[in-house]
């Protein structure tokens, strides 16, 4: 699902945010991302859902190298990822309902079926009673979960989410691991951004950490070792 | 990409009702643009018009050489010129009509004997143009014996190359306000588009193409465009209406001017097209300029 080799990212006049990162996530997978703040952690997920380029190395996504897609076809691309972010990102001057059905919209889907999948999905995760708020009347777990539902609106084969849980207090915190999970469980290839030890230790997934900008540790690779060395 | 014209539309008048005071500036802008343009050259048509109407009413003089036959100058002229009404006036009753035109100033005259002014011939011809006058002056000129050909020349030319040059600065004046409107609008929608940054950025993250993203923000300013172009039209109308009769009143010779010479149609459609296209260019300039900064 997602290749990188030897992926290096730098910004001019700035220590490099990302150092020859060799990690790959396998389809249906749900992998935490880790480190402290400036590990790395966003400028990963910014490669991945290419808002930015490498600068050196190679990325595969869904078996494409990034560097060879034209910038006309990454709008296509982002219609298999999902992103979700710390601050929600929702627009404040449209609806639940509207800001859900962005994606949607986006894919040209007929307004009928839009709106019955926007049903559905606010259903789901008990918000259908909101549809017609603003997100600002929203609680800060709502919010996030509405913005975890509109990146999942149009079924992406992968959800990116950065810090997801920086805002929330606890209570709100596990409902959205939940969604997370569900989202998981039904098959998309679902990588978490956090810095939150806590979520680590109670969701016992592989862990991939950074830190300042090279990866330091790989669930995957450990457990491959241990099975190695047994 | 799908072509949604309806809801490309919604969220193009979503956008207006949302920053209303952007598209009042950028409506504004549009509306002064064509409104000053039209009035120029609305000002120009009208000018064209009585000019062509004046040279019409022009009655062309032949001047004869001393010793010319008046009757048989009267017959080469109305050759040179037919189907148009001909008279001969001969040196007295020249002499008579200029005694009558001067009036209480008559005494001028006295002591002047019949022989100070030529015999002359007058060509009566409404509805010539300009042009056609100046064609037949001509004729008349190479006729033997007439010694001089006088049809207001030295004024109807001054006043048509002034209408050549008028013509000149309004094509410079509406390719200036063009592109200087085109800008100020295209700023003007940059803030609108400034102000919305973060919902294209959303918009991208969630797969929208730059087309799905700009096509509201370009229908928002061909709405803007045509708005502006539309006020401009009505209230060069309204101006028009009120300005003519005045005008008939106080000119007598602008009796002949109508709405229609004033603002043709075609001026009308050319204004509300370039509104459109300002609006358009304008919003293309700001979003093409913001998307390649997201």
């Amino acid at each position: 699902m997602i290749q990188l080799f030897h992926v290096t990212k730098e910004y001019p006049g700035d220590a490099p945010a990302l150092q020859d990162v060799t990690v790959s996530v396998d389809k249906g997978e749900f992998v935490f991302l880790t480190g402290a703040s400036g590990a790395g952690k966003s400028t990963l997920l910014k490669l991945i859902f290419c808002d930015e380029p490498a600068t050196s190395g190679q990325l595969l996504l869904f078996g494409r190298n990034v560097a060879k897609i034209a910038p006309r076809s990454v709008p296509y691309l982002r219609r298999n990822i999902g992103v979700v972010f710390q601050d929600f990102k929702l627009l404040p001057r449209r609806t639940v309902a509207e800001n859900v059905a962005l994606p949607l919209e986006v894919q040209a889907l007929p307004a009928r079926e839009v709106r019955r999948k926007v049903r559905l999905l606010l259903r789901s995760v008990g918000l259908e009673h909101r549809a017609e708020k603003y997100p600002p009347s929203l609680s800060g777990g709502e919010q996030q979960r509405v913005a975890v539902v509109r990146a999942l609106s149009a079924d992406p084969a992968l959800l990116l989410a950065d810090e997801p849980t920086g805002n929330l207090d606890p209570d709100r915190t596990i409902e959205v691991m939940e969604l997370l999970s569900a989202a998981n469980a039904r098959g998309t290839t679902v990588v978490v951004a956090t810095h939150d030890r806590s979520l680590l230790e109670r969701y016992k997934r592989r862990v991939v950490t950074l830190e300042r900008g090279r990866l330091v540790s790989d669930g995957a690779l450990v457990r491959r070792v241990a099975q190695e060395l047994r | 990409m799908k072509l949604r014209p309806a809801y490309f539309t919604r969220l193009a008048l979503e956008g207006m009702a949302r920053g209303p005071y952007v598209a009042l500036v950028g409506t504004a802008t549009i509306f002064v643009a064509l409104f000053a343009t039209g009035l120029f050259a609305g000002a120009l048509a009208g000018a064209e018009r009585l000019l062509s109407a004046w040279a019409g009413e022009v009655r062309i003089s032949a001047y004869l050489s001393p010793g010319t036959d008046l009757a048989a100058a009267r017959a080469a002229v109305a050759a040179a010129a037919p189907g148009r009404e001909v008279q001969a006036v001969p040196a007295v009753a020249a002499l008579r009509q200029l005694s009558v035109e001067l009036g209480d100033e008559t005494h001028v005259l006295d002591g002047v004997g019949p022989g100070v002014l030529p015999d002359a011939i007058d060509v009566l011809a409404p509805g010539i143009s300009l042009e056609g006058a100046r064609g037949l002056a001509a004729r008349l000129r190479a006729l033997p014996g007439v010694a001089e050909v006088d049809y207001g020349n030295a004024w109807l030319e001054k006043l048509e190359t002034l209408v050549a040059r008028a013509r000149v600065a309004a094509v410079v004046l509406f390719a200036v306000l063009s592109l200087a409107t085109a800008v100020l609008v295209g700023n003007t929608l940059r803030l609108a588009v400034f102000a919305r940054r973060e919902e294209i950025e959303i918009l991208k993250l969630v797969g929208a193409t730059d087309v799905f993203v700009s096509t509201p923000f370009l229908i928002e300013g061909l709405l803007q465009g045509v708005c502006g172009a539309g006020l401009a039209v009505l209230a060069l109308v309204a101006v028009h209406l009120g300005l003519i009769p005045r005008l008939k009143a106080a000119v007598p010779l602008a009796s002949v001017l109508s709405l229609s010479d004033t603002l043709p149609a075609g001026l009308l459609v050319g204004l509300l097209g370039g509104g459109a296209a300002m609006g358009l260019m304008g919003s293309a300039l700001a979003v093409i300029r913001t998307l390649r900064r997201t």
